[in-house]
């Protein structure tokens, strides 16, 4: 019964956010419209990512592997003459069936050993695809004319971001969410009391990994061309790692908040060219900073900020009167 | 016949400077109980510093390492007063928060390098570069062989360090329990520091030698630092011997698949990862679980 005005409360907010989302055309210029839809796409990211990496606790930096998968599978599949929409849901199920089968070995591992366990994966596929005759190696895949319409693009992006946000903010409050957030908290015990942990960390590492691969699949349509350097990058899976840590970290707020500002950012620093090339400064820096003074990310700080004026406010009133 | 030899003297030679590579990371893990991401950045530093070195005062990367070493090493040891010491200390295993703030340090060292030195290409041509001896009848680069024999100095004296002075018994001391270090009188902030420093400083003598066999750009660094993971979780970091045991199985490894199979040379690196995730669920509890199972083992065969 409590679920019910939870659930329609999300579908709700998600419809609101569809249709504003959709009548923007109507007004914004192109330039604003790209925005959004590299803001949608650092969402469904960020978003995607926290289901493991936040509600789970499980740090993966091998994120771009699925994004990858997605658009390499998009591009592939268009090439042979599919209709490129049609092709998320196989790339989404394909990346779902690779992360289970890199999750089965590396969510044997903890913390940390998890983690680099993923830097490995991510590394290797790399090399793979950049190695191998299909993927068109290093000099990567144009997706056949035709297949550009940034109209469609743009709704499609925005549609999976609202879904992601409004997926992960029913999961977290689900008992599969309680059962991930245990897991975070103290594996052991959570086993112990009966949450079968591998299996719930391979759920939540096949659908944050379809979503990725969605998000992928539509990066390829709507920018033509994909290469290893540009989908399997590192920067790739940084980013996605970044923007959930920079929000706030297993929160449905602090994703978008960190994609925001992740993607206002890039805009910003790509148009000043000197400092096009010190993202990486930023993101070292943001992530420094982050750790030492608030691991919690923005969602912690605005919480903290909040407080404070809270205990603030009585003298301040009295200062002012 | 000649072909295993070759494979052999190779493994041997790459060993070394894998050896010196993963020492950096043993050395920090086994006292701080933290996995140094930022190791990959330290080695691109050494080979920038040495490259600065040889261009702008002729400096010969080898001669290089009596800067290098001590230089790399105050780095360290302000690394951790600066950032790793304010972190909250975790318990028993290794901290998420260490991790991503290392990496963080990881990322700001590669931008520091592209506005520096640029993003292009770069590397060290001596008078012996393309040189080569003949060794038990394969031929080997003069400086792959100078390389080993650097590792081998510095291994040899980490191993001194460690088991002939105070600085070196107190850092086992903290390696093997914290708690009754401190107990005992041992400054572990003090030492947490030395280790800091002294990981540091064989990070950026494995980045000198590396930039002695190979073309680098600020991005350097990353599959340098996953095999030398490997090699720790391959070997456990409970004795040198281990971990120049475990430099040499992956070294062996992969010059034998680049002997012996059709596998092209550009998935070489792949070798090392695959072995890294295999090693890593082997020991599922990372190195502390391997090497207390290794110990019981033993005590129960004792």
């Amino acid at each position: 019964m409590r679920g019910l005005p939870r659930l329609a409360r999300i579908l709700a907010a998600g419809a609101a956010a569809l249709v504003l989302l959709s009548l923007a055309p109507r007004f914004l210029e192109r330039g604003a419209l790209n925005d959004i839809w590299n803001l949608a796409f650092a969402v469904v990211l960020a978003s995607s990512w926290n289901l493991l990496g936040g509600f789970a606790g499980q740090v993966s930096i091998g994120y771009s592997a699925f994004l990858g998968i997605g658009a390499y599978t998009t591009a592939l599949l268009a090439l042979a003459g599919w209709e490129p929409y049609l092709t998320l849901p196989v790339g989404a199920a394909l990346a779902a069936a690779f992360s289970v089968a890199v999750g089965l070995p590396a969510f044997r591992l903890r913390g940390p050993y998890f983690t680099i366990a993923t830097i490995g994966v991510s590394e290797a596929v790399r090399v793979f695809a950049a190695g191998v005759q299909f993927t068109g190696g290093s000099s990567g895949l144009r997706m056949p004319a035709g297949s550009f319409d940034f109209g469609t693009n743009y709704l499609a992006m925005t549609a999976l971001a609202v879904f992601v946000v409004g997926l992960s903010a029913w999961i977290k409050g689900s008992a599969f969410g309680l059962a991930l957030a245990a897991i975070r908290q103290d594996i052991d015990a959570a086993e112990a009391v009966g949450v079968p942990a591998t299996r719930y960390k391979l759920a939540a590492h096949a659908l944050s990994a379809a979503l990725v691969a969605a998000a992928g699949s539509l990066f390829a349509i709507n920018f033509q061309y994909i290469a290893p350097g540009s989908v399997f990058d590192f920067r790739l899976s940084l980013s996605i790692v970044l923007m959930p840590i920079v929000g706030g970290v297993g929160t449905v707020a602090g994703p978008v908040l960190g994609a925001a500002l992740w993607s206002t950012l890039q805009i910003k620093m790509l148009s000043i060219p000197a400092l096009r090339d010190s993202y990486l400064f930023l993101y070292g820096g943001l992530l420094i900073v982050v750790m030492l003074f608030e691991p919690k990310g923005l969602v912690g700080l605005v919480k903290r900020l909040v407080r404070a004026a809270g205990a603030g406010r009585p003298r301040e009133a009295r200062r002012a009167a | 016949m000649s072909g295993l030899t070759a494979v052999l003297v190779n493994s041997l030679l790459a060993a070394g400077l894998y050896a010196t590579m993963a020492y950096g990371l043993a050395v920090i893990y086994g006292v701080m109980r933290i996995i140094n991401l930022a190791h990959a950045g330290l080695l691109m530093l050494g080979a920038y510093v040495t490259l600065t070195l040889f261009e702008r005062f002729h400096v010969d990367p080898f001669a290089s390492l009596v800067a290098v070493v001590p230089l790399f090493f105050a780095f360290g040891v302000l690394l951790d007063q600066v950032f790793v010491r304010r972190l909250p200390r975790s318990g028993s295993g290794p901290s998420m928060e260490s991790l991503l703030l290392l990496f963080g340090l990881w990322l700001v060292l590669q931008n520091l390098a592209y506005a520096v030195w640029s993003g292009d290409t770069q590397s060290i041509l001596t008078g012996y570069t393309m040189k080569s001896v003949s060794l038990a009848g394969v031929r080997v680069g003069v400086p792959n062989l100078l390389v080993f024999g650097a590792s081998l100095v510095s291994v040899v004296i980490l191993e001194i360090v460690l088991t002939r002075t105070d600085l070196g018994r107190a850092m086992r001391a903290v390696t093997q329990n914290r708690d009754a270090a401190l107990v005992s009188g041992v400054n572990a902030e003090r030492i947490s520091s030395v280790a800091f420093g002294i990981g540091t400083a064989f990070a950026g003598a494995a980045g000198s030698m590396l930039a002695t066999l190979y073309a680098f750009t600020p991005d350097f660094g990353r599959s340098f630092l996953l095999k030398a993971f490997c090699i720790i979780v391959l070997a456990g970091m409970e004795s040198v011997a281990g971990v120049a045991a475990g430099a040499f199985v992956l070294a062996l490894l992969e010059n034998a698949v680049s002997a012996y199979t059709p596998v092209p040379t550009s998935f070489q690196d792949a070798v090392s990862f695959t072995l890294l995730v295999v090693a890593l669920v082997a020991f599922p509890q990372g190195l502390p679980g391997a090497a207390a199972r290794l110990l019981r083992r033993a005590r129960a065969a004792g």
